[in-house]
């Protein structure tokens, strides 16, 4: 595919008239095998390609996509996205295109993931599929193996090429009111082991009975890896340099300062070859190790290229996420706050505040309370509202970082007085 | 079309039990343009073909951008073998599909401008404007427009012997204005979601008018005081509003396949069980859901669904009481139902087709009522405008829901802007709760182009609508 890619950017620098360029190629393919209440539901295996072509007159842009590679396809292409840009108003913030940058190494995707096939993929479901049968229980998730391949090139004179491949599987166990879920994603499939991930589900399982409602309140929660993880990505989103300069989210006149909790840094590593890193970004610049909150400091923000120039700061952007871990292991963290909850994941996360960087959400896929240190019951689901670098700042421990999606390494958290806001029925 | 018969011809020599071909053609135009700096201007086309073959009560799917003959016949073999293994586990004895008889007919979407030919500056030049409009508050910090217009060309063959030839359009115009002061930044929103129709529509819609509102808004609600602690009390919901109410609380509880659990690893299932069917009190007497795919202006009217069945009507809510679903061939057998709803929808080529939630409606009143009667008839209450912050339970139950602008109801007329307004709120209290409707003079719609479900996920559309309502004795209260 690569020598394909390389053959459609030869046509569009050939044929393009305009004073700059951006041409990004993706080819994906991918493999998903759905399965629900112990049958397989839903089954695809196919191949995307997709040509986005982003050309300058001037200060004047326009793009366009297409997913053929036959010559008249990319004439059209072409050809629109010129039109588009000789239609266009003039960007006052445009920025041209990157010149030749040098690149980190090339990582191809391991063996174990490019020959996994449908078949093993289906052997997969069907011992999830046997385990729950055991339990009398019912199962429902999602096996996908993915092969990306990404061809970069711009007029300037930028030139990257880059692989990625993954596996990921998630699984929810449920009967009657015991619900529960394990997921996990490697870039390796020869380090994914369904029997671990079985043990797992089968010991959240295990630990849950029918759940009973109890009043909510704050309290403290021990938030587990995928919880906390899904929270992280919310921040992910709204932790922008220029809208914390312009005063639309919390972070304004913050940069530098101790605003998260003092047990809290997050950082995008180059060196962590479990983690997918990708050698350059949208536009071309090589990645880079960025620590983005050192010890509740913020020392750096997401940028674009534009507004990286007027503030003379580096444009910058999260691709992988690791938050550093600690020592105390649950039953530590039990025992040092006596009672609370123990969260294996939340669910449907949106803003409440941009501002004030308050979020709301629930609780998911199992819901331990315990007291004198000890798991007490299981119990119904929370709905929760909080302001999330408050939160960093009450955190009591962390529990080692795991890594739990090839994108992510993150710990369990011990946060004190968590806002729980209402209670639901199941 | 000879790629299709082709198709169809290689399915049923390789022994298929069902198979079909969607042929899809979908042209995105994307603007977005923020404080007068165009960040996206993108037209986006893919074309490809989306193969389903059905063997011994389970499905395969693959698909392919590649037109030959030979990429055709090997898209068709994958999804056999694809079929072949999905069977290794399947449901029981295994899926079944609703009956279903043949179609060859067409369907296109009215509309008198196509928004594809509209030149680009004439579009760009308006989105300007607009922005400028609401820059020149002082206090307006950030002014954002979205455009969207896509098309969708689809070609659907079945091994039932239909033959359909689709064309669906939407456009969606979207802004927002954000005003700052030194302690807070709130925004203001406009938008109609996504409506079926041409550029004409925009021409009538009067943005500038709009824009000088939503800027004025967002600089009053900046400035505006928080709710203060939470309590039991009325709430008037306008029909902008009540699109994302409606939509998280009846339209997706009632998607059979959430109901079967088939969404159990991911968006969740659902509390409405067939049990409850012709039973549960999902609202007040007053209170009647309509699912319309034929509806005008709907997203989800598309002459068939894509597993070839036509668009149809029907009562989702009926006088109060819980009275059908959203189905598929898939999905309708489970509950014996003999002929599927036709909610079957894919969003690309390389999409495998869902259970999705109809266009879906909350029926106007009867009598005659306006907004403006029905602010007057309430003593003590909270008047919200427009789509805020938005989070339910995986099984539709309970849930809390923000809005784009608030007033305070006082002694029957707005007294007061306000800001960072919560209620929280469950099934079957909240639609229980209505005691007043307006009537169909005030009916409007909502279309929604990004109802995320599935996996790998899809963003799905249709559209809600509904008149100004009433609700009783709901918990309100504001955020931190």
């Amino acid at each position: 595919m690569k020598d394909k890619m390389k053959k459609i950017a030869d046509f569009v620098r050939q044929n393009c008239s305009a004073d700059d360029f951006t041409l990004r190629i993706f080819h994906n393919h991918d493999l998903y095998s759905r399965f629900a209440q112990n049958g397989i539901t839903q089954h695809i295996d196919g191949k995307n390609l997709q040509i986005n072509l982003e050309v300058a007159f001037d200060n004047k842009t326009g793009t366009a996509l297409v997913n053929q590679n036959d010559e008249a396809s990319l004439e059209r292409l072409i050809k629109t996205a010129e039109e588009m840009a000789k239609l266009n108003k003039p960007d006052p913030e445009f920025m041209p295109s990157e010149p030749e940058h040098k690149l980190p190494k090339l990582t191809p995707p391991a063996t174990a993931t490019r020959n996994l096939t449908v078949e093993k993929m289906v052997d997969g479901i069907e011992k999830c599929v046997k385990n729950a049968e055991k339990k009398s229980a019912k199962i429902s998730g999602l096996s996908h193996k993915q092969i990306n391949q990404y061809y970069m090139e711009t007029k300037n004179g930028f030139n990257g090429y880059d692989e990625l491949g993954s596996f990921s599987h998630s699984m929810t166990m449920k009967k009657g009111g015991r619900e529960t879920k394990v997921e996990r994603s490697c870039k390796d499939f020869a380090q994914f082991s369904m029997e671990e991930n079985l043990q797992q589900l089968n010991q959240q399982f295990d630990s849950l009975q029918e759940p009973k409602q109890i009043k909510y309140e704050k309290m403290p929660v021990i938030m587990r890896p995928q919880a906390f993880l899904k929270w992280i990505f919310y921040l992910i989103w709204t932790y922008q340099r220029r809208e914390a300069d312009e005063g639309m989210n919390p972070y304004t006149d913050k940069i530098g300062k101790k605003f998260f909790g003092e047990k809290f840094s997050l950082r995008s590593v180059i060196d962590n070859p479990a983690l997918h890193t990708p050698r350059f970004d949208q536009y071309g610049l090589p990645t880079k190790h960025i620590d983005w909150i050192e010890k509740g400091v913020i020392k750096n923000m997401q940028a674009d290229r534009y507004y990286a120039k007027q503030k003379n700061i580096e444009p910058a952007s999260i691709y992988n996420v690791v938050i550093d871990g600690g020592n105390t292991s649950e039953e530590e963290m039990m025992q040092k706050v006596g009672r609370g909850i123990i969260l294996n994941s939340l669910w449907y996360i949106r803003p409440v505040d941009m501002k004030a960087g308050e979020w709301t959400g629930l609780t998911r896929d199992g819901v331990l309370y315990f007291e004198d240190g000890k798991v007490k019951k299981a119990v119904t689901n929370f709905r929760w509202n909080e302001i999330l670098h408050d939160a960093t700042k009450r955190i009591l421990a962390l529990g080692p970082a795991q890594q739990i999606e090839y994108m992510a390494q993150i710990p369990t958290v011990l946060i004190d007085d968590f806002n729980f806001v209402d209670v639901t029925t199941f | 079309m000879k790629y299709l018969e082709l198709a169809l011809d290689t399915a049923k020599s390789l022994g298929a039990d069902y198979a079909d071909i969607r042929i899809q053609k979908s042209q995105t135009e994307h603007i977005y343009l923020r404080n007068m700096s165009l960040k996206d201007t993108s037209l986006n086309q893919l074309h490809g073909y989306g193969i389903r073959i059905f063997k011994k009560g389970a499905w395969g799917f693959a698909h392919s951008n590649i037109f030959s003959e030979d990429a055709v016949v090997k898209t068709v073999k994958r999804a056999y073998a694809i079929a072949e293994q999905s069977a290794r586990i399947k449901h029981g004895s295994g899926l079944q599909l609703a009956t279903e008889r043949s179609y060859i007919d067409s369907y296109k979407t009215p509309y008198c401008i196509d928004p594809f030919k509209v030149p680009l500056s004439q579009k760009v030049e308006l989105m300007m404007e607009v922005n400028r409009t609401m820059l020149n508050y002082a206090d307006i910090k950030m002014a954002l427009f979205t455009l969207e217009s896509r098309k969708d060309e689809k070609l659907f063959g079945s091994t039932l012997g239909t033959r359909l030839n689709l064309e669906t359009v939407y456009i969606e115009p979207m802004f927002m204005a954000t005003a700052v002061t030194a302690e807070d930044s709130q925004s203001r929103t406009y938008s109609a979601g996504g409506q079926a129709v041409g550029w004409e529509y925009i021409q009538n819609l009067n943005l500038i008018e709009k824009a000088e509102k939503i800027a004025e808004e967002a600089i009053m609600k900046v400035k505006a005081d928080s709710l203060g602690p939470e309590k039991r009390r009325t709430l008037i919901l306008d029909p902008f509003h009540m699109a994302l109410t409606m939509h998280e609380s009846v339209g997706h509880p009632t998607e059979l396949d959430r109901v079967l659990g088939w969404e159990a690893d991911y968006a969740g299932i659902s509390f409405a069980t067939p049990e409850k069917l012709g039973k549960f009190h999902y609202g007040s007497k007053i209170v009647n859901f309509v699912a319309d795919n034929l509806l005008e202006r709907g997203l989800a009217t598309a002459g068939y669904d894509d597993d070839g069945v036509p668009n149809q009507k029907w009562y989702i809510v009926k006088d109060g009481i819980l009275n059908e679903y959203g189905t598929t061939r898939a999905t309708a057998p489970f509950i014996d139902q003999k002929m599927s709803r036709g909610c079957n929808r894919a969003t690309n080529y390389y999409d495998f087709p869902i259970n999705r939630i109809p266009n879906l409606y909350l029926e106007p009143g009867k009598e005659e009522l306006s907004p403006q009667q029905l602010i007057a008839d309430t003593k003590d209450g909270i008047y919200i405008e427009g789509r805020g912050s938005f989070s339910i339970d995986q099984h539709r139950i309970n849930f809390q829901f923000g809005g784009d602008m608030f007033w305070e109801i006082k002694n029957g007329k707005k007294i007061r802007p306000l800001k960072k307004v919560l209620y929280k709120s469950n099934n079957p209290e909240f639609w229980n709760s209505v005691d007043a409707i307006c009537d169909k003079r005030f009916f409007q719609t909502f279309g929604v182009t990004n109802c995320g479900k599935g996996q790998p996920s899809q963003r799905g559309r249709m559209t809600h609508g509904g008149a100004t309502a009433r609700f009783r004795n709901i918990r309100v209260g504001g955020s931190q």
